[in-house]
């Protein structure tokens, strides 16, 4: 496999080899399209055994289940882009639950359900603001500061809540969960706009490919001139706000807001920046890998229901997930031998 | 010829660039003082000087990396403000650091245009335009890539390639280059020198940093020497001898390189190796080395000398073959085995593979020993200090105390530090692997005595070097390997620059033609 | 080796200097701002609150952290080598659950215990096998991991708590030697072979030497794979033993004990000064994290009653370690 070709100067611009090897190669590297072949894979098998599993309304459940993993997803994505991690974002969304709901119930501020909505999007992009501060002026390692997050934040949820379970949320907050518009659910336009921006921003935009750079070699991306910090600044206050997103298109959903809300979140969300082919040491990675990931990891538990395992099969569904990861793992293992041996 | 800038070439002869007495220290201690020069456009002028004597401070100085403590850098009568990267770009002065600067994950056209994304509205890329540029750009140097293929998958000298596309697509007047050929062949150091000529026909000057000498003369107008972060002169090319210019880098007399009468083998075969082989690395290498012999490996980058010694040492399994030593078959794959046979490796690489930096210049020296060095499984404090001044003392590293970390040593100390780490394991077997890469020439002089006295008292050793008159001043035997297999064996009488290129080379080509690189390393593992 | 004797170039020889060699190293600045903050904590208890400090009180109190205390040895270790393991908690769960299945089986305590260990072995050996050997970021198998052991522990015990165990095997929680708690005992045993092993063996700088670059230290010869997997494999044993002692003290064994564990884990080791890049930290230091914590915690209980103050209070200690340290060095990091 040889790079070099004599061209003349009227040889068309190459766009991209089209050779089968280098199908297949690309294959085994980008981790899209396995995981979009493990998804229509386990669709089809479930389907074959139950086809309720397709049917429209447990499609649509699926998705509107998926749909704030995969909106807390796009950001978290651009966080682990550039070497970092955030595990605050499960605290994070119970502590704006908590607060959304106490904005806005009757029996505690009161507020009008838009303007409560407002204020949870900012105090989510507030707390993220801090995380990337903490993170780039404080010069501290993410996965300290966001640990120490996490647990400062289920605290003050915690205390906000007080013992008390938020039980009478007004009808308008339930709109953001339930209601729909031209017959698709809001929360699914929700998570389609914000993949197609995050995809936008990530392909379209200096300011994406300047994010991948700065993951890819931060060093050399000082010398470029570019202000990693602010890149990642950026990427933290946008999960943030992303994740207040997803918390205010999921959370009207339920009836009470209680503490457990948003437990084992950030969990979910990283397997699915991971298994979607983001590379945690940084520069490697797209968001449609993590919204797909995040779908396929959404079946794990409708799975276990409708191949009518019995109730003790739900237990499992945390072992699936980890095995998730492991097989991504293996995955990128045979991927990084099978780009070594080609590249000899 | 296309023109590369897009400009007609310069003529004149008054500077363009001056520097006014630049300094700078670090943590106390004095990397510039007082540095002036200038720079004309369209001249190429030669940096040279040891290591730690203020090349690279200057090129940061420059570049807008680094802030300078006191001193000014002018370019066309008006101040560089310091410390600004943004604003040495705007005045046109780009520095090209190798692999330093390159974005491995991503491909060619984001390589280039990365700080300096064209745009179709604010906020979003044009990246039709990219993809033309860019394309423009690699087919003035000779190069036709993938151009969305990441970085990390093509070879060195196209990733190189990409560097000076980059470096190009920015209006520069001002080139720096620090090593450049440190890793091309010689068809792609050719195509460089090219380029940068004709840069320079276009106004385009060039700074030049090498340890080359025949580089210096083949292509520099000036050169500038610093010694101890001071200007010793700058001196048209012409004005210059080696030697002279080798005093002035060095402060005193270097002896020339000892023909001295090679010893030769004087005893058993210490280590054998039977067709080994590692498929797209090498394949079917058979030599011996015994006691007291220096053999040397000698190919082109890329050829596979450091992934024989790497397989040798244990770092890597051999598919085929074996490894004796002694007679006796080594376990493949294990380092502990090599080591234990009485193998030793000192790796190309000091700062990644050779040492731990952040750790001191004593825990260095016994990591690799401290092991043996075990009272029942303890360590014993009595048999590590003794060790650690044994080393220190006869290789002559220069620290204040064992204590300081490695990190602060300068790049001759700190090979020494590496050889010592595993002379103090008393190896019969050396692999030296680029021994004096980035060592400046008073401390290569040190490691070539070094080198030959270990051999006079019977050690085995394997010497891979790119530098010829280092592998044809110290080799009894010369092996070649050409794109992973043994091409050639020379004797020490035999040996000659020429001949040991012929055998590097690959067969029946043009040294002007398409040469073995890493590329094509591909087509040699088909025959394995 | 006949080297010549050659004169350095700077005249003067060098002069070694006799090796100040301490058996007690000195604390570290970040030590002596926990010790600092530790008897700070202390005094302010013992102001607003004196029978808190009475030894009664104290032993009574400190019946939860040796779990905490035990798990944060070996996590240190790793940390050092700049591996984490985020899997004990979910570890320590599926030890537990293996433990009262067998007793319920009909296996002797002893037995149940041994294969509960074992289980925890195995775990963490997994964990080394996937780290040391496929070279996976320890980040990301570890997350697999703390899913994957929890579940099977969810798994294999459907939900179900288990209790009822003899009172033999409860004395190993709840019980006291010579005053001591047995728990305190396990801990100080497995503390003082660990310090041992570090400071007096080789192993010591050979894991300072992996954190700070793995590849210089297999280029070295040192063991590096094997020292991994022995890492992670007495990380899981530790959270085995960890389980038998949850167990024993609290009498129960469920699929949910040990859930966040992994985070006070880690927050007391790099409390504690161990770099999470790897390279640096003590076990020393580590003690002093889990034993601030621990007063602070339990203070914050005892004084106050509410637990939500707890996590605010210690998260915000290690934000501000961290910060602290950071902001003091002027390096980069």
């Amino acid at each position: 496999m040889t790079n070099r070709t004599v061209e003349t100067a009227d040889t068309p611009i190459p766009s991209g080899n089209r050779s089968l090897s280098t199908l297949l190669h690309r294959l085994a590297r980008q981790r899209e399209y396995a995981v979009l072949a493990l998804l229509i894979v386990t669709l089809s098998v479930v389907g074959a055994v139950n086809p309720a599993f397709l049917s429209g309304g447990n499609l649509r459940d699926m998705l509107v289940q998926d749909a704030p993993i995969v909106i807390a997803a796009c950001g978290l994505t651009f966080v682990v882009l550039l070497g970092e991690i955030d595990i605050s974002i499960g605290s994070l969304m119970g502590l704006l639950a908590t607060a959304l709901g106490q904005l806005c119930s009757p029996s505690h501020a009161a507020l009008p359900v838009w303007i409560a909505v407002t204020l949870t999007l900012l105090l989510g992009t507030g707390i993220g603001l801090l995380n990337g501060l903490m993170v780039t002026l404080g010069r501290m390692p993410s996965i300290i500061v966001t640990l120490g997050m996490l647990t400062v934040l289920s605290g003050i949820n915690l205390l906000l809540m007080n013992g008390k379970w938020i039980t009478d949320l007004p009808p308008g907050l339930r709109w953001f969960g339930v209601g729909t518009m031209l017959g698709i659910p809001i929360c699914l336009w929700a998570a389609l706009f914000v993949v197609l921006g995050a995809v936008l921003l990530a392909r379209e935009t200096p300011l994406g490919r300047r994010i991948y750079a700065a993951g890819s070699n931060p060093d050399a991306a000082r010398l470029a001139g570019l202000s990693v910090w602010k890149l990642k600044l950026f990427a933290f206050t946008l999960t943030g706000f992303l994740t207040a997103v997803a918390t205010v298109i999921s959370v009207p959903r339920l009836s009470v807001i209680e503490s457990g809300v948003g437990q084992g979140f950030e969990l979910l969300v990283v397997t699915c920046v991971v298994v979607g082919g983001t590379s945690i040491s940084g520069g490697r990675g797209s968001i449609i890998g993590s919204a797909l990931a995040a779908l396929l990891l959404g079946l794990v538990r409708p799975m276990l229901i409708f191949l009518r395992l019995g109730v003790s099969a739900s237990y499992w569904e945390r072992a699936i997930q980890g095995a998730f990861i492991l097989l991504a793992v293996l995955a990128d293992h045979l991927a990084r031998r099978t780009r070594r041996d080609a590249r000899r | 010829m296309l023109s590369l800038t897009g400009r007609k070439p310069v003529d004149t002869r008054e500077p363009f660039l001056e520097i006014h007495e630049l300094s700078k220290s670090y943590a106390g201690v004095q990397a510039l003082t007082d540095v002036s020069l200038n720079i004309r456009p369209g001249e190429i002028h030669a940096l040279m000087g040891e290591n730690g004597a203020g090349k690279s401070t200057l090129i940061k100085c420059l570049s807008g990396s680094v802030r300078a403590d006191s001193g000014a850098v002018e370019v066309n009568s008006a101040l560089l403000p310091a410390g600004d990267i943004a604003a040495a770009e705007a005045a046109g002065i780009v520095a090209l650091h190798q692999e330093s600067t390159a974005f491995p994950h991503l491909g060619a056209i984001d390589n280039i245009f990365i700080g300096r994304e064209l745009r179709r509205a604010p906020g979003l890329l044009d990246r039709p335009r990219m993809r033309r540029e860019a394309h423009l750009l690699m087919e003035r140097l000779g190069e036709s890539i993938d151009l969305d293929r990441p970085l990390e998958d093509l070879s060195l000298a196209q990733r190189q390639m990409v560097g000076i596309a980059r470096a190009l697509s920015r209006r520069s007047r001002l080139l720096i280059l620090d090593e450049p050929t440190a890793s091309l062949s010689a068809r792609e150091t050719q195509t460089l020198f090219r380029i940068l000529r004709q840069l320079q026909a276009e106004g385009v000057a060039i700074l030049y940093i090498s340890h080359r000498l025949e580089e210096v003369y083949a292509l520099a107008d000036r050169v500038t020497v610093l010694r101890d972060g001071r200007l010793i002169g700058t001196h048209p090319i012409g004005d210059v001898d080696r030697g002279t210019l080798v005093r002035m880098m060095v402060g005193r007399e270097l002896l020339e390189q000892e023909q001295s009468e090679s010893i030769g083998a004087t005893g058993d075969v210490m280590l054998e190796v039977r067709g080994l082989s590692r498929p797209g690395e090498f394949a079917d290498i058979t030599f011996s080395v015994c006691a007291g012999e220096i053999v040397g490996l000698a190919g082109l980058i890329g050829a596979g000398r450091t992934e024989v010694a790497a397989t040798i040492f244990g770092i890597e399994c051999a598919r085929q073959g074996s490894i004796l030593v002694r007679g006796v078959p080594l376990i493949p794959g294990s380092v502990r085995a090599s080591i234990a046979g009485g193998i030793a490796l000192v790796p190309e690489d000091r700062q990644h593979e050779g040492l731990v930096l952040p750790l001191s210049v004593r825990d260095n020296l016994l990591l690799s020993v401290m092991n043996s060095l075990t009272h029942i499984g303890f360590r014993s404090r009595w048999k590590e200090r003794a060790s650690v001044e044994k080393s220190m003392r006869e290789l002559g590293v220069k620290a204040a105390n064992p204590g300081i970390a490695v990190n602060t040593l300068s790049g001759g100390n700190q090979q020494k530090v590496s050889l010592g780490k595993w002379l103090a394991t008393e190896p019969r077997i050396l692999l030296l692997d680029e021994p004096t890469r980035g060592v400046d020439v008073g401390a290569k002089a040190e490691v070539y005595r070094l080198i030959r006295s270990l051999a006079r008292s019977g050690m085995a050793t394997l010497l891979i070097s790119s530098d010829l008159p280092e592998i044809l001043a110290l080799s009894d035997r010369i092996l070649v390997m050409r794109e992973g297999r043994l091409s050639g064996e020379l004797s020490r009488a035999e040996a000659t620059e020429e001949k040991i290129l012929a055998f590097a080379l690959p067969a029946g080509l043009d040294a002007s033609l398409e040469t073995a690189t890493e590329t094509n390393i591909a087509a040699g593992s088909k025959a394995v | 080796m006949t080297a010549p004797n050659r004169k350095p170039v700077n005249e003067t020889d060098i002069k070694i200097p006799p090796n100040r060699s301490s058996r007690v190293p000195l604390p570290t600045r970040n030590e002596i701002v926990l010790l600092l903050l530790l008897i700070g904590t202390l005094l302010l208890a013992g102001r607003l609150s004196p029978d808190f400090l009475s030894s009664r009180s104290q032993l009574e109190l400190s019946t939860h952290v040796w779990e905490l205390a035990l798990l944060a040895i070996p996590m240190t270790l790793i940390v050092l080598t700049a591996g984490i393991d985020l899997s004990v908690g979910s570890t320590m769960a599926l030890c537990a659950v293996v433990f009262g299945i067998s007793i319920h089986a009909g296996l002797p305590p002893i037995a149940a215990a041994l294969l509960s260990l074992l289980v925890g072995a195995g775990a963490g050996a997994l964990n080394g096998i996937f780290v040391a050997k496929l070279k996976v970021h320890p980040l990301i198998v570890t997350l697999a991991t703390l899913a994957a052991y929890r579940g099977i522990a969810e798994g294999i015990s459907l939900g179900r708590p288990f209790s009822g165990f003899s009172d033999s095997f409860t004395f190993l929680g709840q019980g006291s030697i010579l005053g001591l708690p047995v728990p305190g005992i396990v801990f100080l045993i497995v503390l003082a072979v660990a310090a041992i092993m570090i400071g007096g063996t080789p192993l010591g700088l050979s894991l300072s030497a992996i954190g700070f670059n793995e590849k210089a230290a297999r280029y070295s010869g040192l063991a590096v794979t094997r020292i991994k997997l022995l890492l992670y494999t007495s990380s899981g044993l530790a959270a085995g033993m960890a389980a038998l002692l949850f167990v024993a003290r609290r009498n129960t064994a469920k699929a949910d004990i040990g859930t966040g564990m992994e985070l006070d884990v880690i927050t007391a080791v790099v409390l504690g000064g161990t770099s999470i890049f790897g390279g640096r930290g003590r076990l020393f230091g580590t003690v002093l994290g889990v034993l601030l914590i621990h007063e602070v915690r339990e203070f914050v209980s005892w004084q106050w009653n509410r637990d939500e103050l707890n996590l605010i209070v210690v998260g915000a200690l290690l934000i501000l370690s961290v910060l602290a340290d950071s902001l003091l060095s002027p390096k980069k990091r």
